[in-house]
């Protein structure tokens, strides 16, 4: 027996990078090493592809869970869990009548976890309806759409219509009778235009409302094409434009130096509990070039970094905590309440209350009393309010703080009191003593649509709004109230399209007072 | 900022946590146990999930997964009884699928929605007492009589031991000494298969040649009466006897006075065509004790109709708990479901493309179907609850004094103004059918025409009007127009009423209504001459002429 040859150098060569392939594969995916010093958790960040939209460092400000309540993290991880269970759902989902409603009738009963994966693409699609509007509240109170994020505060807008369009065109694609009736009187809705141009006798020849609705359907009734048009839109195109609109609110944010906090935030933060990490504990690698410091208000400018602390790991805790939470209700809603799916379209058995998705019950109240004005009018005022909010109010005072601004809290719960008494007032009038149609059967249709209670309504938040501005001579105090007023007029709005109207529309303190037939 | 730390570390460990009760609540489904309990020829069989398919019938079903020997190839496995194989049936489960006959959600694949009696599904499964209903999916059972025909057909079945040799819905049939089979064939479905009509005349051929042995002492001359009610039963032996004794009963209600089924009947009430259809989730179960089944909603209408629909005018059926079980499975077949046209059974093509009926030819059936509701089952008329009057056209008074035209046109074009409607054109009845009807109508009141039907007034109507106003206004109106007796000037009445008929029931009555005869006195006013009789018939035919 001869002694064990030693092997040769070139095998042993490569055993050992095999050996050690696992580790090399780790430090090239992230090539600044264990992140454990400033210097390196800051390299990592701007290493990373996904983690370089962050800033390195962030101020203390922005953790404070009173800061954003990680309302617009909660709605990008409802995104997240929509986009995976969507393509999780798209494998099984057939878009075309009753082959639809048989394929999800199949992904509940058949497929592996199916039910479940369904049930989180739904409710996570509403907590994002919810979170983005909170997200968008939020932003109003604290103030934070103000110079420089005015733009942003646009391009949330469009994520917030987006979002609406996204759950929308997901409705009809159950095919059932729920979905069917509410995608009907989505589009009627779409439709309402016709209203007027019926009122001025132009229909004929100008008609937008039939148009829109043509578009949104394809045909003049719900069927193949609508599906296959909400589906397309449901699965690529809103998506698409979310993500993009995404991208584009994300890098602004950190363009516009993170999230908006008061000048003072600062001293109001007082000195950092617990160990603080010294800022740099090393020269930087890697100093802030020309382009970071050409505009006037990036983060390293003007403001020392003591009050800030390293994303890695502080903001991502953070991040992904929220990001956990909203998955951890997603996952529960998901296991306590399955999404409805009721009998298969049917276009001969109407659904008497029809309702549209609960987001759109406001407007569908609106509109019982004229679609104009809950199709068009509204939506169209309150977007055009909504919009020139950042470019009205040009004041500095309040900004980065709850209900800043002059009037603030004050402001606030007074338009809360207006808000809601003047919503419930014209609703139980009209509830009570119906209104002018009933009144006289023969009036134009004209008078209708100019005087109802939503244009009433609209009319006493407007009017309160400008004797705010008046009052405390601030277009921010006139904004505080409005908002305020619209949020209180969707709220009671939306809760009387939802638990009290019932068939034809009619009031019912409950559902077990409809009539059976 | 700790806090945030421990928000991540909470949510995730959460997440986990209910990522395994979902895992555990999608991966243990009742069908796997049930399953895995069973037990087949070569031990355990394979979990999976099971299903039937057709897509002609376009099922998928997976009810299989639990009823495992139901399934295509696995009709031996044994266990708990949920497993148990279906009975034998015409129609193989196997190949047609479960929900086609029993209702039910196929697609499901646990037990509350796979039977269907959840929200939201509107075909729950039919209850098994009333399973029979299914086979109304696809078929239509032709000709049945009214319920006393088939009785008296069963019956004559029993006197004449038929059952002894042939075996007859699971009843019967001897099995022959050392052989297997029995001694006549099975006859519970000729009424589909059909069957050779000249039986009789072979039997008694074979009796003959025979010295002994059953045909000898089972066997002997049958008369033509009962042979006509053996047909009857036969012709509607289809593998379910509950049903046909229910549609039977159906037939003796008069239900399709008000009611249309397959393009036949009044529209009082609605078409019930596919009244076994309604779907449970859209009725008001406020008023239906006892569960939520479309089976109780049936049951309960039949016994207060105004209790389950508030609006609705049918009156109450006087009938027996059996009858109302037989009248709810009835309801309950009243289905349909689209079929690929290899699928069409002969039956219901029979009735959508040759016109063949669903009710006998017989009078009495037909006017047990069409007239009983109304007139009553003998004739005997009725008065409904609202204080509307149905004639009593049985009565021999009446039909002593109208001619078998007046009969036939009132049937045919009805009583504009009345609730009778026309039954020729809007009814669906063909001529021979109203034709049966008088037939049947002179065999129950037991009266012809009348001898002389060519009679006419020849008296000025002037005359009769003073006559008038003092005897018949007080019930029939001043002008004719009915109160508590029928309206008089009824131009559709008078065209077909013959002056004999007007003349004669003026003068003898019509017993059994409070119309007195006006030939003899009465305690409150004088006996009328014949000669005022005549100027008021003279008087009555006046409204029959066009007034400006």
């Amino acid at each position: 027996m001869s002694a064990p040859a030693t092997p040769p150098p070139a095998l042993q060569e490569f055993k050992d990078n095999l050996r050690a392939a696992p580790r090399r594969i780790l430090e090239t995916a992230f090539r600044s090493g264990n992140p454990s010093t400033d210097r390196t958790r800051s390299t990592f960040i701007f290493s990373n592809v996904f983690l370089h939209l962050h800033s390195v460092r962030v101020h203390r400000w922005t953790l404070k869970w009173s800061t954003s309540m990680g309302l617009g993290i909660a709605t990008t991880a409802g995104f997240l869990l929509t986009l995976i269970t969507g393509i999780l759902l798209m494998f099984y989902y057939k878009p075309y009548p009753d082959a639809a409603y048989q394929s999800i009738k199949d992904i509940h009963f058949v497929v592996p976890t199916g039910r479940f994966i369904r049930n989180i693409h739904r409710w996570a699609a509403n907590v994002m309806v919810v979170t983005v509007i909170l997200h968008m509240a939020r932003t109003f109170y604290t103030a934070s759409y103000r110079r420089p994020r005015e733009f942003n505060w646009l391009i949330g807008m469009g994520l917030l219509a987006v979002t609406l369009g996204l759950s929308f065109t997901g409705y009809l694609l159950p095919w059932d009778q729920l979905a069917y009736w509410a995608i009907t009187i989505g589009a009627n809705i779409a439709q309402s235009p016709r209203e007027v141009t019926d009122a001025i006798g132009i229909t004929g020849w100008f008609d937008p409302g039939g148009m829109q609705k043509f578009l949104l359907l394809g045909s003049d009734t719900v069927g193949p094409e609508a599906l296959i048009r909400f589906y397309l839109l449901h699965v690529m195109i809103l998506p698409l434009a979310l993500m993009a609109l995404m991208s584009v609110h994300f890098w602004r944010i950190r363009k516009d130096g993170g999230l908006a906090r008061p000048a003072d935030a600062d001293q109001r933060l007082g000195n950092a509990p617990g160990p603080v990490y010294p800022v740099f504990t090393q020269a930087p690698l890697k100093t802030y070039s020309l382009a970071a410091i050409v505009r006037g208000r990036t983060p390293a400018v003007g403001n020392g970094p003591e009050n800030t602390v390293p994303s890695m790991p502080h903001l991502f805790y953070a991040e992904l905590g929220v990001f956990m939470l909203t998955t951890l209700v997603c996952l529960a809603l998901a296991l306590i309440a399955d999404a409805p799916l009721k009998e298969l379209a049917n276009p001969s058995i109407p659904e008497n209350p029809a309702k549209a998705p609960w987001y759109f019950l406001g407007l569908q109240e609106l509109v019982s009393f004229s679609a104009f004005v809950g199709g068009i009018g509204i939506p169209t005022l309150v977007l055009a309010g909504l919009g020139l909010i950042p470019y009205l109010d040009r004041e500095e005072a309040g900004t980065g703080e709850w209900f800043g601004g002059p009037g603030g809290r004050k402001v606030v719960f007074q338009a809360l009191v207006v808000g809601f008494a003047a919503a419930l007032a014209i609703e139980s009038f009209a509830i009570r003593f119906g209104w002018i149609r009933e009144w006289y059967l023969a009036v134009p249709q004209f008078v209708v649509t100019v005087l109802n209670p939503g244009t009433i309504l609209a009319a006493v938040y407007g009017f309160y709004s400008v004797w705010l501005v008046k009052r405390y001579k601030s277009t921010r105090a006139g904004a505080l109230g409005l908002f305020t007023c619209f949020l209180c007029g969707f709220l009671v709005l939306t809760v009387i399209g939802t638990y009290f109207r019932g068939p034809n529309w009619v009031f019912y303190w409950s559902p077990g007072d409809w009539p059976r037939h | 900022m700790e806090k945030n730390k421990y928000l991540l570390l909470g949510s995730s460990v959460g997440v986990l946590l209910l990522l395994i009760v979902a895992a555990q609540e999608s991966f243990r489904k009742p069908w796997r146990q049930v399953q895995a309990s069973g037990r087949g020829e070569d031990g355990e069989i394979a979990v999976r999930l099971r299903q039937i398919t057709n897509a002609n019938l376009r099922v998928g079903d997976r009810c299989v997964s639990c009823h495992v020997s139901m399934a295509p190839g696995e009709q031996s496995v044994t266990g708990a009884a949920i497993l148990a194989a279906h009975k034998p049936v015409v129609h193989d489960p196997a190949e047609y699928g479960c929900t086609v006959c029993h209702g039910g959600q196929g697609s499901a694949t646990e037990k509350a929605d796979a039977h269907g009696a959840v929200h939201f599904w509107p075909e729950p499964m039919i209850p098994l007492r009333f399973a029979e209903a299914g086979c109304g999916t696809c078929h239509t059972a032709l000709q049945v009589p009214n319920r006393e025909l088939f009785q008296r057909a069963r019956q004559t079945v029993d006197r004449l031991d038929c059952i002894a040799c042939h075996r007859i819905d699971g009843r019967g049939g001897t099995i022959r000494p050392g052989g297997g089979r029995t001694e006549g064939p099975d006859l519970s479905h000729v009424g589909i298969a059909g069957y050779d009509k000249g039986w009789y005349e072979k039997h008694q051929a074979h009796a003959a040649k025979e010295s002994a042995g059953p045909w000898k002492t089972s066997f002997g001359k049958i008369d033509d009466a009962d042979l006509e009610f053996i047909g009857i039963y036969l012709a509607t032996r289809v593998s379910a006897p509950a049903l046909i004794e229910a549609k039977a009963t159906f037939h003796s209600f008069g239900c399709l006075g008000c009611h249309r089924v397959s393009g036949a009947g009044g529209d009082e009430g609605p078409d019930l065509s596919r009244a076994g259809e309604k779907d449970p989730g859209q009725a008001d179960f406020t008023n239906v004790a006892e569960g939520a089944g479309l089976d109780r909603w049936i049951a309960e209408h039949f016994r207060s109709p105004v209790a389950v629909v508030a609006t609705s005018q049918m009156p109450p059926v006087a009938a027996s708990q059996k009858e109302i079980d037989l009248l709810t499975l009835y309801v309950l077949s009243l289905r349909r479901r689209e079929l690929p046209g290899a699928y069409v059974p002969r039956d219901q093509m029979q009735v959508t493309r040759f016109g063949q009926r669903e009710f006998a030819p017989d009078g009495a059936t037909l006017f047990g179907a069409f007239c009983a509701g109304c007139h009553g089952p003998e004739g005997a008329g009725k008065h409904a609850s609202g204080g509307a009057t149905f004639p009593a056209i049985a009565n021999p008074d009446f039909l002593g004094v109208v001619n078998d035209q007046f009969l036939t046109e009132t049937i045919r074009r009805g009583r504009p103004g009345r609730r009778m409607p026309g039954w020729a054109k809007d009814g669906g009845l063909r001529d021979e059918e109203i034709a049966r009807i008088v037939e049947h109508l002179r065999k129950l009141g037991g009266a012809g025409p009348p001898a002389d039907d060519n009679w006419r007034a020849s008296s000025k109507p002037e005359t009769g009007r003073g006559i008038y106003a003092a005897n018949c206004s007080g019930c029939h109106g001043a002008k004719g127009e009915g109160g508590k007796g029928p309206a008089l000037n009824n131009r559709a009445f008078l065209e077909i009423a013959t002056d004999t008929y007007l003349m004669e029931t003026v003068s003898r009555g019509r017993r059994g209504t409070a119309m007195a005869g006006y030939r003899e006195p009465s305690p409150t006013r004088r006996a009328l001459a014949k000669s005022e009789m005549e100027s008021t018939v003279a008087f009555i035919r006046d409204w029959q002429k066009e007034k400006k």
